[in-house]
């Protein structure tokens, strides 16, 4: 790796993640204040990750297997908001419901 | 018994007034922590400032061991607190764990004077019984480090003796005691018993990987999960479900995580793959957290009779969001951390991580504490948002800073200079280190600021303020 590739990836990788992280916040204040536009942002940010994860694959330096692992992680980020805050739900429903 | 309705003068358990005082201890320690941070700092400034009187590694030394063992404190007296509240009754062994209190304050105090006035001894084996063990993060002598592992069995059974004479167990108390568990026996790594420099060092991460990180991070999540309860009127059933996440997640990914601490010591080569694999999975639960703080904030819509707890809990959500997971996820997978391990950028995500992690969630438990000690309704006012303020601000420039001096050495000591001695002096007088260096000890001196007003604010007496229409009732 080039000393320029070291920082270039090291950014990327740092990026996909800030990425992911808008995903799930925007994506939660969109849903909790039924805001269409935060979860259409939060969508755009995944969006954004994925696009980062695709760069990390295409730019940098590293072997097959770790780009196909931060591809794959990319691929994750999208179903964990959505995932985790069904879940909230149901957890939060069910303890409503409970006599 | 919901906050707005808490009586002032309410009685304390023995075990809640034993907590104030670790909480005292812990919070004077975070003040000598960030003065030898400050000066540790100073060096990378000036030098030869007090050569061959206080070395900048005696500096480095007070300001990391006291950072466990604050921290530590602070968690021993968050799990006295709640003790009692969450079994009913007064806490077994209390006579015993309140002389630990003071058998550990005197400790500390010996072993930090031998620190500062003797310093070091001949490689013999008096210097590692009493004077350091030479080892990074647990340096005391082997003496102190046998007085820890006494205070960990006494606080063991404090907690299982409250348990067993309680006949109470809940899911919160299990996932503690079975935590006790390496708690105790993972801390007898701090003992060096190898020669060998790589086995050694192999034992001695999983001190620092599994103690300071895996076990410490189930013993806060237990703690937050009470907090949670308390603060936030959050149910029982809730916060035990995602303590349960917490500790799969550990277990699953965190534990082989510890791979990427074995990157370069002399391990076998299958560790790059192993430690790069779960460490690049750490992120994931991180986000599904970013997800559920949003949640529970939204739900309660930022009403809490308690802001300062409710804002540190947020706070820590966010902070280990970005200190373990951007940071950490930057330099973790081997050919980067090939070029960034021992670089400032690890100092950067290890002052994030931390912070996030540990730091924003006992202060949390010491507001929760100081509104039950003085008995106001509503825990809010202007003082603490400087606190709040300063000490987030603080750590957010110290560690931008620190991540630019990290990546201008890895790029011109490591990646251009090919780590060689010359170009590690030629990196530490680059401009974009140097830059980094200035603007760690100006932000440093803000987050002294804040812990300044962060101890005002939580010794000064509060006023009363009438609470919010809906306060939280703890499950």
């Amino acid at each position: 790796m080039n000393p320029a590739a070291l920082l270039e990836t090291a950014a990327l990788m740092g990026l996909l993640v800030l990425a992911g992280g808008g995903y799930g916040g925007l994506y939660g204040a969109g849903r909790l204040w039924s805001r269409p536009a935060l979860v259409r942002a939060g969508q755009a940010c995944w969006l954004l990750a994925f696009a980062i994860a695709l760069l990390i694959a295409v730019r940098t330096p590293l072997d097959v297997g770790w780009k196909l692992l931060i591809l794959a992680s990319a691929l994750v980020y999208a179903v964990i908001p959505p995932a985790t805050w069904r879940f909230l739900q149901r957890l939060h429903g069910d303890e409503e419901s409970r006599p | 018994m919901s906050v707005d309705t808490m009586p002032a003068a309410e009685p304390l358990y023995r075990s809640q007034r034993l907590a104030l005082r670790y909480f005292t201890a812990a919070i004077a320690l975070f003040g000598v922590m960030i003065v030898f941070g400050l000066l540790s700092a100073a060096y990378y400034l000036f030098p030869s400032m007090l050569f061959n009187t206080l070395n900048f590694n005696t500096s480095k030394i007070m300001h990391i061991d006291v950072l466990v063992i604050w921290l530590l404190m602070a968690f021993v007296g968050a799990v006295y607190w709640y003790l009692p509240k969450e079994l009913g009754r007064e806490m077994a062994g209390i006579r015993a764990a309140e002389i630990t209190f003071w058998v550990f304050c005197v400790a500390v105090a010996l072993v930090a004077a031998t620190f500062l006035l003797v310093q070091y001894g001949s490689a013999s084996e008096f210097t590692l019984w009493f004077i350091n063990q030479g080892r990074k993060y647990v340096e005391a002598p082997r003496w102190a480090a046998i007085g820890i592992v006494a205070i960990l069995l006494v606080f063991s059974w404090n907690v299982v003796g409250t348990c067993v004479k309680a006949r109470r167990m809940t899911g919160i108390m299990w996932v503690m005691v079975l935590d006790l568990i390496p708690l105790v026996v993972v801390y007898l790594d701090a003992f060096p018993a190898d020669t060998n420099m790589s086995t050694d060092l192999y034992w001695w991460w999983w001190l620092v990987h599994m103690w300071v990180e895996s076990t410490w991070e189930v013993l806060i999540g237990c703690i937050m999960a009470l907090v949670l309860m308390d603060v936030m009127g959050t149910s029982r059933r809730i916060v035990e479900a995602w303590l349960y996440i917490e500790v799969m997640l550990v277990l699953g990914a965190g534990i082989l995580g510890l791979g990427h601490h074995y990157f370069w010591i002399g391990t076998p080569q299958y560790w790059l793959a192993i430690g790069g694999f779960f460490s690049a999975l750490e992120p994931l639960p991180l986000l599904g957290m970013v997800v559920h703080a949003v949640y529970d904030a939204g739900m309660h819509r930022l009403k809490t009779n308690n802001q300062p707890a409710f804002y540190w809990i947020t706070a820590e959500a966010l902070g280990n969001f970005i200190g373990a997971g951007i940071w950490g996820f930057m330099m973790t997978l081997p050919q980067i951390n090939l070029f960034s391990h021992g670089t400032q950028w690890t100092v950067s995500h290890g002052h994030f991580a931390f912070y996030g992690a540990y730091v924003c969630g006992v202060i949390a438990v010491m507001y929760v504490a100081r509104q039950r000690v003085t008995g106001v309704p509503m825990l809010a006012g202007r003082t603490w948002r400087w606190g709040f303020g300063l000490l987030n601000l603080g750590m957010v420039g110290m560690v931008m800073a620190l991540l630019l001096a990290g990546m201008a050495q890895a790029f011109y000591g490591r990646a251009i200079g090919g780590s060689t001695l010359m170009a590690f002096t030629t990196a530490s007088e680059n401009l974009w280190f140097k830059s980094g260096m200035y603007a760690r000890m100006l932000f440093g001196v803000v987050f002294a600021a804040g812990y300044v007003a962060l101890v005002y604010d939580l010794l000064r007496s509060p006023r009363r303020a009438p609470a919010i229409a809906a306060a939280p009732e703890p499950a």
